[in-house]
């Protein structure tokens, strides 16, 4: 069973030099020099913080047909009576099942919300959500996973096919590098399609903005009741709950265009505050109750610093 | 209320049009700025909440919309100068007489009274209502308005500035009678006089005068009294010794106190007599110089204290005179031979004389530059360009027309007044035979024969030159053998050339003098006292004008120059004592009431203030989005 090593991430150095040259020979200089650096810091930093905790890393604890033992817990009514360690029962009067560690082949999928929302305010959001694409797909490829990316809009656009090793890192770099955002966000029916075309289920990390005037719950529930393990990454602008914006004007969507005439006073702007933080702490809210894993990817919070976050949160690394 | 401006209908008018542009304007829809937003529903969030206080939203604009009307309505309201009409009725006309006698001179009030009189003139103009008007006139020898009738307070006080005051007396009953002309057929009239009240009796030859129903009000300016004066300064050559002259000049202490004074006299800027005078309160004491020398020209008194401070009034502590011009006056006698006449003109050492026969005149009269002619029995054809004493004209030359023969003529009536035959005893002349003469028109006969029927001598002016005719040959009566002969003759050639009795030794300043003007000129040049000049006219060979400064002028017509001298010389303007009001047609003056300076009567100031705050209060709301 390939197992994920800390240590191994931490003594990994795919970004040597004339690689780093070569990504950075391309249009977009996202994934450059610094932003590979900090994808090791990242590395080193997550094996000391992680190390006590992730004892099984890459292994999923299942009673019953492993092969190596792993751990006891306590019975519970259901469980198989053949995995009841009839020994530690005989010893200690206590009835115990008996865990094995069993290695899990694990898709991740990462869900880019390409709309047109996504870029605006000069594009800061997209740029933000493929770095964090880039390295918790570099941390999945380092596990040995089975990593794709998808792109949306109200649909499927692009797609990533699944690949696994850490070389292919540098597909995923140029994959994203090609993502332009345009378009209407429908996650809803987009994650119908995608559900469709991948029946081998996993990690579902949805990276949007949440900008989904049709519902931002309908995909994250599709993904769900399709027996996906969502993560909610969202990506959040600060600037956008305040928008320097004064006197009368007319506010169109930048992806429906849908119109409407605003006279913008102090007031009206503070009430326009407190809507966008309500409707991220519903976000928030419906994820918690969901018990979907769910990280806020504030611009405001460096980058590196929000990857220790989805870190910190679990439900990433196992 | 009552408008001033624009009437009612044309404010409506305005009102309306304007108005209307308003209310079009705000039903325009306003263009928005279009700007793209990440989510709009988030903003649906928000607009449906505020949807619910759509009505408000609504009331706002209106409120808005009312503010602009109010705005244009303040602004048409300003259009209409809108005024209480109790107000207009009462607008009062004044009329302010500054007095710039030469009593205003006086520094007993620093600077001088008449800066005084100016303050108190600016706190009255200050003082003016909305609808009041005033003019401001400085009086003096004359009475000069120095601008129109205005509401204007700050062309009244640039008007003030152009006060000055002079040394002269003011002519207070021509001030009193502008001031009535002016406010003839006003209701508020109201003449404000600003003096020391030292304005005389308000009567001139045309009587008293009278106010009617104008209010005179007076503002008293000074408060002290004490001042010595010269109040007379005359000065004449002796006839017989022209080298000599005498000085005769009167000091009056005006003051409430005994004075000690030192007079100086100063002939051609030096010093001539210094005297220390004594002089009690209200004394005038004359002084007397005989047979003095050693001045050609000018001579100045001046007193000053004897501690060394000023009186009051500096301006009459100085006085000025001018001797008569001592040359030689050349005189061309035309005759055969005529020995009374010789021996007449050898009393006179300063006379030069030439005689010359009939024949040699022409010669004689070009060459020369002659003071006067005298034609013994000879007339010229043509009339010389020099004054002329004719005896015995005959012919067209003669000035004027020789009538008949008249058999043993008499002066039975002479003009005794007449400097050319001033203190002469011609009744009892006798005369074997002689001629009427015809004077014409302007011509004064000095002596006429046959009860004053037939004129047999005139004297006038021809082409400015002055001339005496005498109708009768004098060989032909006893006239030379009495002492009238010579005097006659001298007085005739005194009279030519002004130096008679009368002689002016100086002009009173605030009296219209008349200044003789050789040749034909129409205009002169007078120079002034302070060095500046003017150009004044000549009428009938004297330049006219009215002096109100005292000193020494020159006068250029031509080549020739004329200098005379001008003094104040008034007891009554040097007692400077400050009266409390004065008394015009029997009735004392009142105080001044009702100029108090404060803020402005005129209602249209404050509808441009309200304006200007609704324009803010339009402007704060809008930027703060209260009234959208």
């Amino acid at each position: 069973m390939p197992g994920f090593s800390l240590g191994a991430l931490a003594s990994w150095r795919p970004f040597a030099r004339g690689e780093n040259k070569r990504v950075q020979s391309g249009d977009d200089d996202l994934f450059d020099d610094e932003f590979q650096r900090k994808l090791d810091y990242l590395a080193l930093v997550s094996r000391r913080v992680f190390a006590g905790r992730l004892r099984a890393e890459r292994r999923t604890k299942k009673s019953g047909s492993g092969v190596e033992f792993a751990d006891h817990r306590d019975y519970q009514p259901g469980d198989d009576f053949r995995y009841l360690d009839w020994n530690v029962y005989q010893r200690f009067d206590k009835l115990l099942v008996r865990l094995f560690e069993e290695e899990e082949d694990l898709a991740i999928y990462f869900i880019l919300d390409a709309s047109a929302s996504m870029s605006f305010g000069g594009g800061e959001k997209l740029r933000y959500a493929k770095k964090v694409c880039a390295a918790l797909a570099y941390v999945g490829l380092a596990n040995l996973d089975r990593v794709s990316i998808v792109t949306t809009t109200d649909r499927v656009m692009d797609r990533m096919p699944e690949t696994r090793g850490k070389a292919r890192i540098f597909k995923a770099f140029r994959f994203l590098r090609e993502i332009r955002s345009e378009g209407t966000t429908d996650l809803g029916d987009a994650m119908k399609t995608f559900v469709a075309q991948n029946k081998r289920r996993g990690l579902a990390v949805l990276v949007s903005d949440l900008y989904d005037s049709h519902g931002f719950e309908k995909g994250i529930n599709v993904l769900r009741y399709n027996k996906f393990d969502p993560f909610v990454v969202h990506v959040v602008d600060p600037a956008e709950a305040k928008p320097k914006l004064h006197g009368d004007v007319l506010v169109y969507d930048c992806e429906t265009g849908e119109e409407r005439e605003v006279t913008v006073t102090a007031k009206v702007l503070a009430r326009f505050a407190e809507a966008h933080a309500h409707y991220v702490a519903e976000i928030e809210r419906f994820c918690a109750t969901r018990q979907v894993p769910y990280v806020r990817a504030s611009l405001e919070v460096p980058f590196d610093e929000m990857i220790l976050r989805v870190f910190r949160r679990g439900g990433f690394l196992r | 209320m009552i408008f001033a401006g624009l009437s009612l209908a044309q404010l409506a008018a305005i009102f309306g049009a304007a108005g209307f542009g308003v209310l079009v304007l705000y039903i325009l829809k306003l263009r928005r700025r279009v700007v793209a937003v990440p989510f709009s529903p988030l903003w649906e969030r928000i607009l449906r909440d505020k949807e619910a206080t759509t009505l408000f939203s609504k009331l706002k604009r209106v409120l808005s919309l009312l503010l602009q009307l109010a705005l244009l309505a303040l602004l048409v309201l300003a259009l209409g100068d809108p005024r209480a009409a109790e107000s207009v009725l009462k607008g009062r006309t004044v009329v302010v007489l500054v007095d710039a006698s030469a009593s205003m001179q006086a520094t007993d009030v620093a600077p001088s009274r008449l800066a005084a009189a100016k303050d108190e003139v600016r706190s009255i103009v200050r003082g003016l209502g909305g609808a009041d008007r005033m003019l401001v006139a400085q009086m003096d020898a004359m009475i000069t308005p120095l601008g129109p009738m205005t509401s204007d307070t700050s062309a009244l006080e640039r008007e003030l500035d152009s006060v000055h005051a002079t040394d002269a007396r003011a002519d207070f009953p021509r001030a009193l009678r502008f001031a009535t002309d002016v406010l003839r057929g006003v209701d508020q009239g109201e003449v404000v006089v600003v003096s020391d009240g030292a304005l005389g009796e308000a009567a001139d030859s045309s009587g008293p005068v009278h106010l009617g129903n104008t209010k005179l009000s007076f503002v008293r300016v000074g408060k002290g009294a004490d001042n010595v004066g010269v109040t007379q300064f005359s000065v004449r050559r002796y006839p017989l010794d022209k080298s000599r002259y005498e000085v005769m000049l009167e000091l009056t202490n005006t003051g409430p106190a005994a004075e000690d004074v030192e007079l100086q006299l100063l002939g051609d800027g030096a010093l001539v007599d210094l005297t220390k005078l004594r002089l009690q309160p209200g004394e005038r004491l004359p002084r007397f110089y005989p047979q003095l020398s050693g001045a050609s020209r000018t001579l100045e008194a001046k007193i000053a204290r004897v501690d060394g401070t000023h009186d009051d009034l500096p301006a009459d502590d100085h006085a000025y005179a001018l001797l008569p011009e001592h040359r030689r006056a050349r005189v061309l006698v035309v005759t055969d031979g005529n020995t009374y006449l010789e021996a007449a003109l050898l009393l006179d050492e300063y006379l030069d004389v030439t005689d010359v026969a009939p024949r040699a005149y022409p010669d004689a009269i070009a060459k020369g530059d002659w003071d006067a002619v005298i034609f013994d029995r000879v007339t010229p054809a043509e009339r010389p360009r020099v004054h002329a004493l004719y005896l015995d004209p005959r012919g067209p030359g003669s000035p004027v027309h020789v009538a008949e023969e008249l058999k043993q003529p008499g002066f039975d009536k002479f003009d005794r007044r007449h400097p050319a035959v001033r203190f002469l005893a011609l009744e009892d002349v006798n005369v074997a035979v002689g001629h009427k003469l015809v004077p014409e028109t302007g011509d004064r006969v000095l002596g006429a024969a046959e009860g004053g029927a037939a004129p047999i001598l005139v004297a006038g002016v021809r082409g400015g030159y002055k001339f005496v005719a005498l109708g009768f040959d004098v060989s032909a009566s006893d006239l030379p053998l009495r002492t009238a002969w010579p005097l006659f003759v001298l007085d005739c050639i005194n009279w030519f050339s002004d130096e008679d009795a009368q002689y002016l030794s100086s002009f009173r300043t605030g009296d219209v003098w008349r200044i003789p003007v050789a040749g034909g000129l129409a205009q002169a040049t007078l120079k002034r006292p302070d060095g500046t000049s003017q150009p004044v006219p000549v009428h009938e060979g004297r330049a006219v004008l009215l002096g109100q400064q005292a000193g020494f002028y020159e006068l250029s017509a031509g080549e020739q120059t004329t200098t005379f001298a001008a003094n104040l010389l008034d007891a009554s303007e040097s007692a400077i004592a400050p009266q409390d009001a004065v008394v015009v047609d029997g009735k004392p003056s009142g105080t001044v009431d009702g100029f108090r300076a404060g803020v402005r009567r005129e209602i249209w100031i404050y509808l441009l203030l309200a304006a200007a705050l609704l324009t803010v209060l339009e402007w704060a709301t809008y930027h703060r989005r209260v009234t959208v």
